[in-house]
């Protein structure tokens, strides 16, 4: 049943992707996305808590779904749905169908990874969400989504680059033929290759989760996207990078090196995004760079985990980002919901929006705040465990800062109602974010939820509140969205007269003197090679 | 045995009896005729695709002097080219109906192609490389545009020098061991002056048949002027002809040899996919710069040879199934790309990028095909091209050639820049007129589609029966 289940997962929504060849069916698909996560939502529900499920078809894909996994499917499936159902209402016009063909395409990807048990599968996954995304993210065919695209792009297919190079590596180095993640993971620590493999695989999969200096795609390609598009790229797709380091890094405290470079990468990652984050006008890039900031405490309670050799780690990182996860889709589809709704009517977005935002600084009661304990045995009391409670002090500052560009965006009519198919979608999936942690929390096997309720850990709350205060009347001068991403660009312009000089050489390698010249050449050369190496 | 064995001089009699059949008649039922030569033929390629997978073992038929073997390689080879055949056959009805002489040509050089496959002697295959020069060169300039003439005049003298390079080695190959037939060379070539010139000569001709980087003058004009069938008939199969003689050349007649030059060949091969692939971002107009990668994508063919010749026998068979692969699926997407690039320039009357603008909305299924097939060109999964890629990496990686991984790789980030900026430009706004599907284009479109589709499906093939291409390797160890 589970087999059948985890099977749906994806072939339900690459069904209706079929379907779409036919134009009944594509006119009906926008209206009916929300269907499509469902088989995986039920998969996550049904598999949690039974021993990992092996399904194989014709020997090629292997389907498992373990604790983490199914916490990261069922959360990224009822992102998908809901924001599926906002799409319905939020999408129209004639772009539509070709919407939701990449919607479709997007989630069956997005969905694999986290259920993906061997190397091909996963890869195959990996390639179909973030290559699919692109037709997200640049659907609205404005200049400026066109460029986010483009660089969205690029740096994806880079990112492809270094994990096949790093899957390659790991396949080959990896004795017997088996290419179960499982079995490759538990070697690669006795690999002769290690270093070289764990730091492609941390590239490609640092790239997807957006850590920095590889974050610099997330910033143009979140804002620039439709507004569900926005929430699922945001909330689910970037977890594809977040599955990555736990599935393939060894957890056994057998790479520490490795685990304390990702915990450093991961910290300055979270403070990277509050620190561009507050300068940022647009609230969708506001919330982008939350996501940098989340991603970088994700990746850091990951690397300490690591570091440490402690087993938990996998399942309490998982939790984290299926906290962020609902937290950050929701927020993105509050946004659409205050841009349609009058100035006079800001409380059904804004109240449920302070909430998940002061979650993120961990406000007892909230998912946010669960989140937190969960990776908080990670971080320990020390320094380390300081640093945590600064970045959800900073990470406060950023969210209060986009509750107030939020208001800023309503609607030109002070009295408009919100539409009622954005506003059930962003209400449900808000409830959402703060429910599913607390029912979840115990049967992770992270202790008792209500122990998060320790008034100590309102300090970083209060702190950040503090802050936000002080500075409601500064304005920081604006970091261009994809801030690392400006120098870069100049620097790399500068090596197109280099591809222009290569193209000039090769037109005269087309010219009659030269190829007959290369002609003779080569004999010459063949000849000479055959005469000095030649046995005999 | 002789019953199936009878299947190879079918091979090669049904289209060479076409070729000279099809001019007789007159134009609608040259095209007709056609057809049902292309169909009997794709039967026969089946045919012995079955009989060798199923038998485990080369088929081998004697006509005359001539000695007829079908390998794994051959097999699948003939199988390729009896579909892009077929394929381009039905493309072609729309644009090249009513004329004899391209159906004449179209079914000469599929038996030439198929004589390639199937010779067993160097004489054989030199005389099937001139046949295929001589049933090519015409098709590029049907047309008698200026342009295109002096591009058909340039490869077909370009052409010729390799012709006299590969009889000039086969002569002294002959005056030294007093035989042509491969198999039997194996036993005979010796590290000697005449043998190993011999051997140099023939090489040096055959990378100008196949355009191997830096030999590829006549390649993108000659590609890039022809129309969209013919340009998908010679990128996919013509241009892999002389590769797999060289295959035969090195692997059967003197493999003890290879070594020396295997590496040679190789960085060739990474030199045509790194400049082939810079070269293709940075044309302007679309025909070229499918042309250009066609450039490129000949280049990971010559990957194989350090990694077959190299490494060990488990290897060495992954290298191979992955340069054949590559050659294969290569054949089918780049046939689609040049389809699609075809329906594009026809719609717009032009195939200047910078105005290829609203293509995408007028035509999605073209667009949907160049993009598929652009995928197994970069080596994405689920797709023929990222299996073979994925194998050859595995190879290179796995022998310590580690840096062949890297030109690999960089070739695959090259190729999705070149296939975005197509994707890009049809994507733009339309400006000016917007381009409308032209008429009768929707079978075109579909075969376009299917050829890419097969160029995709081919990932998902289990990779056992890959198996295939193994049997009868020459060069292997028993």
């Amino acid at each position: 049943m589970t087999g059948l289940l985890l099977a749906l997962t994806v072939l339900a929504p690459f069904g209706m992707l079929c379907a779409c060849a036919w134009p009944g069916p594509r006119r009906a698909m926008p209206g009916l996305l929300w269907l499509a996560p469902l088989p995986g939502l039920a998969a996550a529900l049904l598999g949690a808590g039974h021993p990992p499920i092996v399904l194989d078809e014709a020997r090629r894909f292997t389907a498992a779904l373990d604790a983490p996994g199914a916490l990261l499917l069922g959360g990224a499936a009822l992102l998908w749905c809901l924001a599926g159902a906002y799409a319905r209402s939020y999408v129209a016009g004639p772009g539509a169908g070709r919407f939701a063909a990449w919607w479709l395409l997007t989630l069956t990807g997005s969905l694999g990874v986290f259920i993906a048990g061997d190397l091909g599968s996963f890869y195959l996954a990996f390639a179909v969400v973030s290559l699919a995304a692109f037709g997200l993210v640049g659907h609205d065919g404005t200049p400026g989504a066109r460029h986010a695209a483009a660089v969205y792009l690029l740096l994806a297919v880079a990112g492809e680059a270094c994990l096949l190079l790093g899957f390659a590596l790991l396949a080959a180095e990896i004795p017997g033929d088996s290419l179960a993640i499982r079995d490759l993971v538990a070697a690669l620590p006795g690999a002769p290759g290690r270093d070289l493999i764990i730091g492609l695989l941390l590239a490609g999969f640092g790239l997807k989760a957006g850590l920095v200096p590889l974050h610099v795609w997330l910033p143009l390609a979140h804002p620039a996207a439709a507004m569900p598009a926005s929430a699922v790229l945001s909330g689910a797709i970037i977890k594809a990078g977040i599955i990555g380091l736990v599935r393939f890094l060894p957890g056994d405290g057998a790479v520490p090196g490795w685990g304390a470079i990702l915990a450093g990468i991961g910290l300055l990652t979270a403070f990277w995004g509050v620190a561009v984050g507050v300068t940022q006008r647009n609230p969708k890039a506001v919330l982008a760079y939350s996501s940098i900031s989340q991603m970088g405490v994700a990746g850091a309670a990951l690397g300490l985990g690591l570091a440490a050799g402690e087993a938990g780690a996998a399942a309490a990182v998982a939790f984290y980002a299926l906290c962020h996860m609902l937290a950050k889709g929701a927020l993105f589809l509050g946004v659409g919901v205050a841009m349609t709704s009058g100035r006079r009517r800001p409380w059904p977005v804004l109240g449920p929006a302070l909430v998940l935002a002061l979650g993120f600084g961990g406000l007892p009661g909230t998912g946010g705040a669960l989140g937190k304990a969960a990776v908080k045995g990670l971080f320990g009391h020390g320094a380390l465990g300081l640093l945590a409670g600064l970045s959800a002090a900073g990470s406060t500052l950023l969210m209060l800062h986009f509750c107030r560009r939020l208001v800023a965006e309503a609607a030109a009519d002070p009295t408009a109602p919100p539409p009622a198919g954005l506003l059930l979608p962003w209400l449900a999936l808000a409830l959402a974010a703060v429910a599913v942690p607390w029912w979840l929390f115990g049967p992770s096997g992270l202790g008792d939820p209500l122990d998060s309720l320790d008034p100590a850990g309102l300090w970083p709350v209060l702190l950040g509140g503090g802050l936000a205060l002080a500075l409601r009347r500064v304005t920081l001068p604006p970091v261009p969205e994809g801030d690392l991403l400006v120098p870069v660009s100049r620097f790399l312009g500068a090596g197109a007269p280099w591809a222009g000089r290569m193209a000039g050489l090769e037109a005269v390698l087309r010219s009659w003197p030269a190829a007959g010249a290369a002609l003779l050449g080569l004999v010459l050369a063949l000849g000479l090679a055959l005469l000095v190496s030649a046995p005999g | 045995m002789s019953g199936t064995g009878l299947l190879l001089p079918l091979a090669i009699g049904l289209p060479l009896l076409g070729a000279l059949l099809a001019p007789l008649l007159p134009g609608r039922f040259a095209a007709r005729f056609a057809s049902l030569v292309c169909l009997l033929g794709n039967l026969a390629a089946v045919a012995i695709e079955l009989a060798v997978y199923r038998g485990g073992t080369p088929l081998l038929q004697p006509i005359g002097g001539l000695l007829l073997r079908a390998d794994g390689l051959a097999a699948a080879m003939l199988g390729t080219s009896a579909m892009v055949t077929g394929a381009v056959g039905l493309y072609a009805r729309a644009d090249h109906g009513d004329a004899p002489a391209f159906w004449s040509l179209l079914l000469g050089v599929w038996a030439a192609m198929a004589l390639v496959l199937l010779g067993t002697d160097l004489f054989s295959l030199a005389i099937a490389l001139e046949l295929l020069t001589f049933a090519s060169v015409p098709l590029v300039c049907l047309d008698g545009r200026p342009g295109t003439v002096a591009a058909a005049l340039r490869s077909l003298l370009f052409g010729l020098l390799g012709s006299a390079l590969i009889l000039l080695g086969c002569a002294l190959l002959l005056g030294r061991t007093g035989t042509l037939d491969i198999q039997a060379l194996a036993g005979l070539t010796r590290a000697e002056p005449a043998t190993l010139l011999a051997c140099a000569l023939m090489t040096a001709g055959l990378l100008a048949k196949t355009a191997l980087f830096p030999l590829h003058l006549w390649l993108p004009a000659a590609h890039g002027g022809a129309s969209a069938a013919v340009s998908a008939l010679l990128s996919a199969l013509v241009v892999k002809a002389a590769f797999v003689v060289l295959l035969r050349l090195w692997f059967g007649a003197a493999p003890a040899l290879l070594p020396a030059v295997a590496p040679l060949l190789a960085g060739l091969g990474g030199a045509a996919i790194l400049v082939g692939s810079l070269v293709a971002v940075r044309q302007a107009r679309l025909k070229l710069l499918v042309a250009y990668s066609t450039v490129a994508q000949l280049g990971y063919l010559f990957l194989a040879f350090p990694l077959v010749v190299a490494t060990t026998p488990a290897l060495g068979a992954f290298a191979w199934t992955g340069a054949v692969l590559q050659a294969v699926s290569h054949a089918f997407a780049k046939a689609a790309m040049a389809m699609a690039a075809g329906l594009l320039a026809a719609a717009h009357g032009h195939d200047r990028l910078d105005a290829l603008g609203g293509a995408a909305r007028a035509m999605p299924v073209t667009v949907i095909a160049f993009g598929l097939a652009g995928l197994s060109l970069m080596g994405m999964p689920p797709s023929g091209g990222f299996t073979a890629k994925w194998l050859l990496l595995r190879a290179a990686v796995e022998s310590g050639q580690w840096w062949w991984s890297l030109v690999i790789v960089t070739g695959g980030l090259l190729t999705g820049g070149y296939v975005y900026r197509v994707l890009a430009a049809v994507q733009a706004p339309a400006e000016g007129g917007p381009a409308a599907r032209p008429p009768g284009a929707r079978g075109q479109e579909a075969i376009a589609m299917t050829l890419a589709l097969i160029s995709v499906v081919l990932g998902l093939v289990p990779l056992g029966s890959f198996g295939l291409v193994q049997i009868g390797r020459l060069g292997s160890a028993p």
